[in-house]
């Protein structure tokens, strides 16, 4: 009998009996079993010769389940312990530049958005050049942010691009964000709905111009619908701040970061192409400091990162769950969390409503212009209240009920054919009269127009 | 699940601690793995974890798997992942690696993925030199979806969405990915290699190292790609699925290096 030199030790479980070991053991020691199968119905290998071993591992490296151990008699190798790798790459500064006084600068809507993100601590924006928001990321690359507080600034290929690489950056505990316009946006509604499934935070800017289609590049308040019903596939929310001012784009950025992170789910801040484009006095935010790996670490004990991965185990990010009670488990729990924000989030305006006979509910570029409307109305001796909901998701049905008591006549004014107006029927549920005013191909509504619009509406 | 461990075991004096030679990498955990027998992403998720254990990266890694047959790797092996939308790992991973400099990033694709719904994203990615390592196993068929016409696979390849052959007139040509990869300014190393036998999984793990090195380094983009089997997919056993590889794959998809330089561009 020759002297064994090796020997094999099979996980027969693991073992799917693909016979590969067998083609490539040299000696042929092993086989699979005939007739004897494990618990999963496959034949397994065993070393039907042990004495021909030879310890060589062909059998164990081309084991594509990692079932084989080979254990070889004679003189061992000591195994080094390995120390981890050091980049090459620089390591970004996280400066937080002096702050000089807080004066009143003025600016455009879509550069006060820039601005923001570097002033709130933001580490990251990947975005795509479309009209009328490419200023964001034209500011971005001026202001050069990554030599100072070490933001990355990242012009990607496509919109689809860009929301993947949000979804990266936010899965990884990193604060994100993306800008576009409505066509950009319609092509980023699967990273969205990834993002909200995988509970993925960031920050997505939607400068909103007229569709269907390619559309127009001049300003609309169509995307309402898709803003507020999550847009993409699968049942989501998004928090969607909407902001009227270049002051609120620049205040909303912070927000909508607060936001994502504390419910960890994508915001979206939805202007339009008048907000965006509009230069207006500002007042940037002061400055946040990007945090440390140790503080996203404590932030987000869920980001795939790395950091910790011995203490806490494996953090995989991911929307995929094949098991229909699980899935249907991680789907209440989304819905639970909706209508906590829901419940906490609600954010709006009121405007001149006391004593009112009339109700205006808008939005953004469409609530300045009612502001305007409002003006007039009372000159012409009309009362004219305003609602403005901030945010569009939660939407503020309540205060809406509430105010439309009594009105002769609720308007909703938008830059589209008539979206929010359905909220808003539902929130006036039969209180009172629901109409809608808007101008459609990028056409901003007048406030004589408006004035007209409540007259022979109601 | 409980399992009892099943070990096929003889009785031997050379089964000890200081015997050991080879086990699975302890990154690949217990779970048994979803791949059918024979399937080549095993063997690749091996190496993986074995250049990541050996680089001492088990904390500064993330990995980024596709939707594909390999949508679940994160099931495997033990670092953090993040399973990204079909086609979009390198976008992902872009933004991984730039976020975290320090980390180890790479992207685990298939044909469908790299190379036909994300080839924007791949080649992209590549271009820009995003110090990341894509993995590419390319098996020339959708094995997930039930064995459908890839952008790879061969002319005259049968498979569910051409069950007369691949033909130039009807579906095109199958993509060389990796010799697109090679042209572009972006890529450190671009190989192609495979995991059909013992030397050819040990080169393919010597390209997987050099590839990770790299993308440590910041010496700019790496494509690793794989032709690989897919028994179920060609309806072949996993012996005669190596030996058709061997004899119909390598002809179109040549094995080795395709780029190898030191730098892909001065930073």
């Amino acid at each position: 009998m020759s002297k064994i030199k090796g020997a094999v030790v099979v996980n027969t479980d693991r073992c799917k009996g693909c016979n590969l070991c067998v083609v490539a053991c040299p000696t042929k020691t092993l086989a699979l079993t005939a007739g004897e199968v494990n618990h999963k119905g496959y034949a397994y290998c065993y070393m039907a010769q042990p004495e021909t071993c030879i310890g060589c591992s062909s059998c164990a490296i081309v084991c594509p389940d990692g079932c084989i151990t080979v254990y070889k008699d004679g003189p061992k190798r000591p195994q080094a312990e390995s120390e981890p790798v050091a980049s090459g790459l620089p390591e970004y500064p996280m400066e937080v530049p002096a702050e000089e006084e807080r004066e009143v600068l003025l600016m455009k809507g879509n550069e006060a958005i820039a601005h923001a993100a570097i002033r709130c601590g933001c580490d990251g924006y990947f975005g795509y050049p479309i009209t009328p928001q490419s200023e964001v990321l034209e500011t971005l690359a001026e202001l050069k942010p990554w030599e100072t507080t070490g933001m990355v600034v990242l012009q990607a290929e496509s919109e689809v691009a860009s929301i993947n690489m949000l979804y990266g950056g936010g899965g990884t505990g990193k604060r994100v964000m993306t800008s576009s316009s409505s066509v950009g946006i319609a092509l980023m509604q699967e990273g969205i709905s990834y993002m909200a499934g995988a509970e993925v935070p960031g920050v997505i800017v939607n400068v909103q111009r007229g569709g269907p289609g390619l559309g127009t590049i001049q300003p609309s308040q169509s995307d309402y619908n898709q803003a507020t019903r999550g847009g993409g596939n699968g049942d989501y929310n998004l928090i969607v701040l909407a902001p009227n001012s270049v002051q609120e784009m620049a205040d909303f950025v912070d927000l909508a970061f607060e936001l994502a992170f504390k419910y960890r789910n994508p915001t979206m801040i939805l202007s339009d192409g008048v907000i965006g484009q509009m230069m207006e006095k500002v007042v940037l935010p002061p400055y946040k400091r990007r945090r440390t790996e140790a503080e996203i670490a404590a932030e987000c004990p869920w980001a795939s990162n790395g950091h910790g991965l011995k203490q806490r185990g494996v953090n995989v990010v991911t929307s995929l769950e094949l098991q229909p009670q699980e899935m249907e488990k991680k789907n209440l729990h989304l819905q639970a969390k909706y209508k906590e924000m829901a419940e906490q989030e609600v954010r709006f305006e009121e405007y001149n409503c006391e004593g009112a006979d009339y109700l205006i509910v808008a939005f953004g570029s469409a609530a300045r212009i009612s502001q305007k409307a409002i003006a007039i109305g009372r000159e012409k001796g009309m009362r004219i209240g305003l609602l403005r909901p901030i945010t569009l998701w939660p939407f503020p049905s309540k205060e809406i009920h509430r105010l439309a008591k009594g009105k002769k006549g609720v308007l909703t004014v938008e830059i589209n054919a008539g979206q929010m107006v359905f909220d808003v029927r539902a929130a006036v549920a039969g209180e009172a009269p629901v109409g809608h005013y808007g101008r459609l191909g990028g056409i901003v509504p007048s406030p004589d127009e408006i004035i007209e619009a409540l007259k022979t509406q109601f | 699940m409980s399992e009892t461990l099943q070990t096929s075991v003889i009785e031997s004096p050379i089964i000890c601690p200081e015997n050991l030679v080879y086990a699975k990498p302890t990154l690949m955990n217990e779970q048994t793995m979803h791949y059918c027998p024979g399937c080549s992403h095993g063997v690749v998720h091996k190496l993986i974890a074995e250049v990541i254990e050996e680089m001492g990266m088990t904390e500064r890694t993330i990995g980024v798997s596709p939707v594909g047959c390999a949508v679940f790797a994160y099931r495997y092996l033990d670092i953090d992942w993040q399973e990204a939308a079909h086609g979009r790992a390198p976008a992902v991973a872009t933004a991984c690696k730039r976020l975290w400099p320090d980390r180890l990033v790479f992207t685990y694709q298939g044909d469908g993925d790299a190379a036909c719904i994300g080839t924007g994203e791949t080649i992209h990615a590549l271009n820009r030199g995003e110090n990341i390592t894509i993995i590419f196993v390319n098996n020339a068929i959708y094995g997930m979806t039930g064995g459908q016409m890839a952008p790879t696979t061969l002319m005259g390849m049968k498979t569910a969405t051409c069950p007369e052959g691949r033909r130039a007139d009807i579906h095109g040509f199958p993509l060389k990915m990796t010799e697109i990869a090679a042209q572009l300014e972006g890529t450190a190393y671009v190989t192609r290699q495979s995991v059909h036998s013992v030397a050819a999984i040990r080169k393919a793990k010597k390209a997987i190292r050099k590839a990770f090195e790299n993308s440590m380094a910041g010496r700019g983009s790496n494509l690793v790609e794989i032709v690989a089997t897919c028994s179920s997919g060609w309806k072949l056993s996993p012996e005669k699925a190596n030996k058709w590889m061997e004899e119909h794959m390598f002809e179109y998809y040549h094995v080795g290096d395709l780029k190898d330089t030191e730098a892909a561009f001065e930073r």
